[in-house]
């Protein structure tokens, strides 16, 4: 069985950031923040530790998810970053250091299956199951749950 | 020295009419300007010209005789040719150049010049011979189709330029565009999934999920599209293994098994819209009947093509729905309704058990 994750999301636009939250949740995990900015995700508290961060590219205050995804890098080591985003080939070659990407527009679906994927992965690397297609992960995934294999 | 005194005696023969060298009289009668220069003498001077020069450049035998070639010289002539005739006099070579001249009266004409050194037969350089010709005509044509050349080279980049900046303006508008589809669909989506959680009545939760699930399909096919290189085709085949996956997987249901054999097969974007909701109500319909009360099965699909149509062929092992059942729901009119749209069809068929349905549609045309 897999273990509940715990959850940031990184979405300007509130009612995504709902809609994402209730998939989460949903799904048997839990939200630890939420965030429309770097600024945002740079307040919250050093006590949380997500396992998986959603983060969309375009952000307030003029910030953006690539910034935030090497936020995250430096503070939650562990934590999974996923793009959302509209605009797929604004990503950068190197992700940014993310572990991968799901296109908007979203599908429950499409995001449900991402999250049991990526659940699967992290608490058993690598994931027994199938790779959804709305999520194309990054090298640094396979990378990720190639140095976890059999760490529990 | 006895050579010399032969061109000298050429000079005479003039007056004492048909006397004397036959070849000399050939060059004074030619219609080809001629002259000959003597390096041994100070600055290379002429020492002979023919009516021809004469005529070409409008100076008198007095005027020319005794001169170095260079008074044809003027403003205008090109150095870097003059440079080369000189060296090539320096070196006893033969030149061929074509060099702007002037006449007496001012005038300029362009020369093709040859010029080649004349030896003895101890191989001594005695003299230079030169023809000219005056090629004008030819120098101007070529200048006039270069200028030309270039005036229509400067008109095709300056359209290039405009065509590459307008289509750039197409390209950005575009991408524009598709992002702020992708961003209303997704604002839909969500609108649509907060609200089906607020809601208790199961009846109004279901058809707001069926509603939800027919968004996401439309949404599945707008990112495929756009994200293609091709955006007038679209890949139905890809389409339908990844429909699949998705329904299947956001069923939550593991029992329910998919079997996938399928291609590539491109229709006309225009339809994939149509065609991608077919695809959905085929595909969330079976999960519910075929599948109820959690009852485990396989779901198959088949891409492949018959002749020129693309066939898709979706089965369950359920246990079968009625034909009066099946044309009761809004599912089954929106099929029907949209397949006449795409110029599909749709037939249903017993799977025993279970119920299979074929869609056929017409490919993308081949080149199109």
């Amino acid at each position: 069985m897999t273990n509940a994750m715990g959850v940031l999301i990184v979405e300007d636009e509130m009612l995504l950031a709902m809609d994402i939250e209730a998939m989460v949740e949903d799904s048997g995990h839990r939200v630890l923040g939420e965030a429309a900015s770097l600024k945002d995700v740079q307040a919250l508290t050093n006590a949380i530790t997500p396992q998986l961060a959603f983060v969309d590219l375009h952000l307030a205050d003029d910030s953006n998810g690539l910034e935030v995804s090497r936020f995250i890098q430096e503070r939650w080591p562990d934590a999974l970053i996923v793009f959302i985003t509209a605009n797929v080939a604004r990503i950068p070659e190197d992700f940014a250091g993310a572990h991968g990407v799901i296109a908007k527009p979203f599908s429950h679906a499409g995001i449900a299956n991402a999250i049991n994927y990526l659940a699967d992965g992290v608490s058993n690397p690598p994931p027994t199951t199938a790779q959804p297609a709305s999520f194309t992960p990054s090298p640094h995934l396979q990378r990720r749950w190639a140095a976890n294999q059999g760490v529990k | 020295m006895k050579q010399r005194d032969d061109w000298r005696l050429t000079d005479t023969l003039e007056y004492e009419h048909g006397r004397g060298d036959p070849f000399a009289a050939a060059v004074r009668a030619t219609r080809m300007p001629m002259v000959v220069t003597d390096p041994s003498l100070p600055d290379n001077p002429i020492v002979f010209c023919n009516v021809a020069f004469q005529t070409l450049t409008g100076y008198e035998r007095e005027e020319i005789i005794g001169r170095n070639c260079r008074f044809l010289q003027g403003p205008d002539t090109d150095s870097t040719t003059i440079d080369r005739v000189r060296a090539a006099i320096k070196d006893g070579r033969d030149v061929d150049v074509d060099l702007l001249n002037y006449r007496k009266d001012g005038t300029t004409f362009w020369n093709a010049l040859y010029l080649s050194p004349v030896r003895d037969t101890d191989g001594v350089l005695r003299f230079f011979f030169a023809s000219q010709m005056d090629v004008t005509e030819r120098v101007e044509a070529q200048k006039a189709i270069s200028q030309q050349k270039e005036l229509v080279e400067r008109e095709v980049e300056r359209r290039t330029a405009d065509l590459r900046a307008a289509l750039d303006a197409k390209t950005i508008l575009l991408h524009e565009v598709d992002h702020r589809v992708k961003n209303n669909l997704t604002m839909i989506g969500s609108l649509l999934r907060l609200q089906v959680r607020s809601i208790d009545d199961p009846i109004m939760t279901t058809k707001l999920d069926s509603m939800l699930e027919r968004v996401d399909a439309l949404a599945v096919v707008h990112r495929q599209l756009y994200q293609s290189s091709d955006i007038s085709s679209f890949d139905i085949g890809s389409f339908a293994e990844n429909l699949t996956r998705d329904v299947v997987g956001a069923s939550g249901r593991t029992d329910i098994a998919i079997s996938i054999d399928s291609q590539p097969l491109f229709i006309d974007a225009a339809n994939a819209s149509a065609l991608g909701l077919i695809l959905n109500e085929i595909l969330t319909n079976s999960i519910k009947h075929a599948y109820a009360d959690g009852r485990p099965g396989i779901l198959s699909v088949l891409v492949t093509n018959v002749d020129d149509r693309g066939v898709i062929r979706l089965c369950d092992d359920g246990p079968g729905i009625s034909s009066t059942q099946r044309t009761k729901s809004i599912g089954t009119s929106l099929i029907t309704r949209l397949a006449r749209q795409a110029r599909a069809e749709a037939v249903w068929t017993s799977n025993s058990p279970g119920t299979c349905v074929t869609i056929t549609f017409p490919k993308r045309e081949a080149g199109k």
